[in-house]
């Protein structure tokens, strides 16, 4: 077997034990489609009713932000995530991952997949609740492969963040309040429930830095507008932030056994 | 990366320099300078039990880490089969099993899938893969709760699980990290037992951690115990039981009490109150001679019991002499005299 051969098959292995994990019990998953829900059904309906956003394109306020509350959603399952390796850090779990022959950058990659198949959950679910409260989105079967892609993507990346920090703090209570102190920020701080023409010239320039405002800007051309021409920059923008994570979480997961 | 693996792949039966271990000048100072290993150095042969013995912060889990490769240690070597484990980690760990101290089968996972999975992170063939789980759950006894989440085993089952889930892969060198810690007796003795029957059976090395001395006696070949950093004496169980003293016989006699025995029953300790006490190599073996000579001299041997020193005491003597006192000539000649019995 090659390296590229045997780094992809440990990254499936890892995340099938994931996904069989999920069959066995999915309690979690379904609580984590809570949140979401209420984004939709309540602020969204709610502000709906507010005509004085400029929504470009002529969108209803719920559709603007149905792709948004599916980043946001998938962003919440992602940033925890290191939460989880502590966990199996703690439980020596991880030690036993370590100690087999799967390269780590195939046991991080593995994990953020998991993660990602998480994302894919979420995604199915806000689509569901869609259809159901009467969101009009684009279900065209191409766009909405492509939106899973994303979740995935984005997933894998900020679950890499997350492992990343975890390599650093070491503790569970530790990554609850990092996971807070940034979910808040890069949420408010991106195009999730607001156009970015509203924000202030200085946080308009920060969220240009923010993996978020290009994941939900990538959702809402496939699932709203159908204007392709900012994908290509979106999708190279968060290609390479995940790879960067991937990358330092690959480093320095060791030190959370050390 | 390539050839370099599949090289270690076939090598890994013809290698063979009869040691599974090298360890060599080993350091590890943690980041606030904690010297947790300090120029260890020890072999393990290939085919052998092998005990490392040792109080609570001895080092022994950080020397499994730095073997495993998964701690890197500050200075020294390590190789295993003849492998630098330092140049060539995931090829080192292609050829280990690893049994961690806590138990870390995951619960959420049912006993085959525990074992599916690892069978698959060690890159074991689709054939051979269902062929080893059902032989490893079989061998353990777990055929029947196979299909049950790991969750609601009892703890016996999970160790055994543990074992059964580091020889998927068919290691030559199964490190286990007190292997028996938190089980009752009964599962105890039979985690115990089949560690031996590997041992035996498949001529896996093994390299296990344990403060439980009886455990060490019955299972190790050889022995290192391990204080502070160092190893403060290796050898067989019986060449380091010899080196805390003899046996001591103790006899009970109705007549006269003897003022000397010859020299090659042993030394006599004490006679009085009709007891006769004798130190000596090997009490066994004396028993009929000392019952011999005394009634030889006129006496009743009304009884006789053995005292035999343990592993508590030599562990007594190499482990704990450091933290009474603090001084390391007690380790120092203490080796000297391991290296004079073992020859």
């Amino acid at each position: 077997m090659t390296y590229p051969q045997r780094a992809l098959g440990s990254a499936l292995t890892i995340a099938e034990m994931e996904a069989r994990k999920i069959r066995h019990d999915s309690t979690e998953l379904w609580m984590r489609t809570v949140q979401p829900a209420l984004w939709l059904l309540i602020f969204g309906e709610v502000f709906n009713n507010i005509r004085s956003l400029p929504i470009p394109g002529g969108f209803s306020y719920i559709q603007y932000i149905a792709p948004g509350v599916l980043a946001q959603s998938v962003l919440f399952v992602a940033i925890f995530y290191g939460i989880t390796i502590v966990w199996e850090r703690d439980v020596g779990l991880l030690t036993k991952l370590l100690s087999t022959p799967s390269p780590r950058l195939a046991i991080v990659v593995g994990k953020a997949l998991a993660a990602g198949v998480r994302g894919i959950f979420q995604g199915v679910m806000i689509f569901a609740l869609s259809l159901i409260i009467g969101v009009n989105l684009r279900f065209d079967p191409l766009d909405v492969a492509g939106v899973f892609l994303v979740v995935v993507l984005f997933a894998m990346c900020f679950a890499s963040l997350s492992m990343t920090l975890a390599s650093f703090l070491k503790t569970r209570d530790r990554m609850m309040g990092i996971g807070q102190a940034i979910t808040i920020p890069l949420f408010f701080g991106s195009n999730a429930i607001y156009p970015i023409s509203l924000m202030p010239g200085w946080l308009q320039a920060v969220s240009a830095f923010n993996p978020l405002t290009y994941v939900v800007d990538a959702m809402r051309s496939m699932l709203l507008t159908g204007d392709y021409s900012g994908l290509p920059t979106d999708i190279l923008a968060l290609l390479l932030s995940t790879a960067l994570f991937i990358a330092c979480a690959s480093v320095v997961l060791k030190r959370l056994i050390e | 990366m390539t050839a370099q693996f599949a090289k270690a792949e076939k090598t890994s039966e013809a290698v063979g320099n009869g040691f599974a271990i090298q360890v060599s000048g080993l350091t590890k100072v943690y980041p606030g300078g904690t010297k947790a290993v300090d120029a260890v150095s020890f072999d393990v042969k290939e085919g052998e039990v092998f005990g490392l013995l040792g109080p609570n912060g001895a080092g022994k889990t950080t020397t499994i880490k730095i073997i495993t490769t998964l701690a890197k240690p500050t200075s020294g070597s390590v190789s295993v089969f003849g492998m630098d484990a330092l140049r060539m980690p995931e090829q080192v760990r292609q050829m280990l099993g690893f049994v961690p101290q806590a138990i870390s089968v995951d619960g959420d996972l049912t006993g085959y899938e525990n074992l599916l999975i690892f069978a698959k992170l060690f890159f074991v063939d689709r054939e051979q893969r269902k062929k080893r789980i059902s032989e490893a759950l079989d061998y353990f006894g777990l055929t029947d709760r196979a299909d049950d989440l790991v969750k609601h085993y009892s703890g016996g089952m999970m160790r055994r699980l543990e074992i059964a889930q580091a020889l998927v892969n068919r290691p030559r060198l199964l490190f286990l990290d007190e292997p028996s810690i938190g089980l009752d007796p009964y599962s105890r003795m039979q985690v115990i037992r089949q560690i031996r029957d590997l041992n035996r059976n498949f001529r896996t090395t093994i390299f296990v951690t344990t403060h439980d001395m009886t455990e060490a006696d019955e299972l190790c070949d050889r022995l290192a115990i391990m204080n502070l950093g160092k190893i403060a004496a290796s050898g067989s169980p019986m060449e380091l039981k010899r080196s805390v003293g003899g046996d001591v016989l103790t006899v009970t006699v109705s007549g006269p009490l003897p003022d000397s025995v010859p020299k090659d029953l042993g030394t006599l300790v004490s006679a009085d109150g009709g007891k006769v006490k004798i130190l000596t190599d090997d009490g066994e073996k004396a028993i009929p001679k000392v019952t011999d000579y005394l009634e030889g001299k006129g006496a009743t041997v009304v009884s006789v019991s053995l005292s035999r020193p343990t592993l508590d005491d030599v562990f007594m003597k190499y482990a704990m002499a450091d933290l009474r006192d603090g001084s390391f000539r007690d380790t120092r000649s203490a080796r000297r005299s391991i290296s004079r019995h073992g020859r």
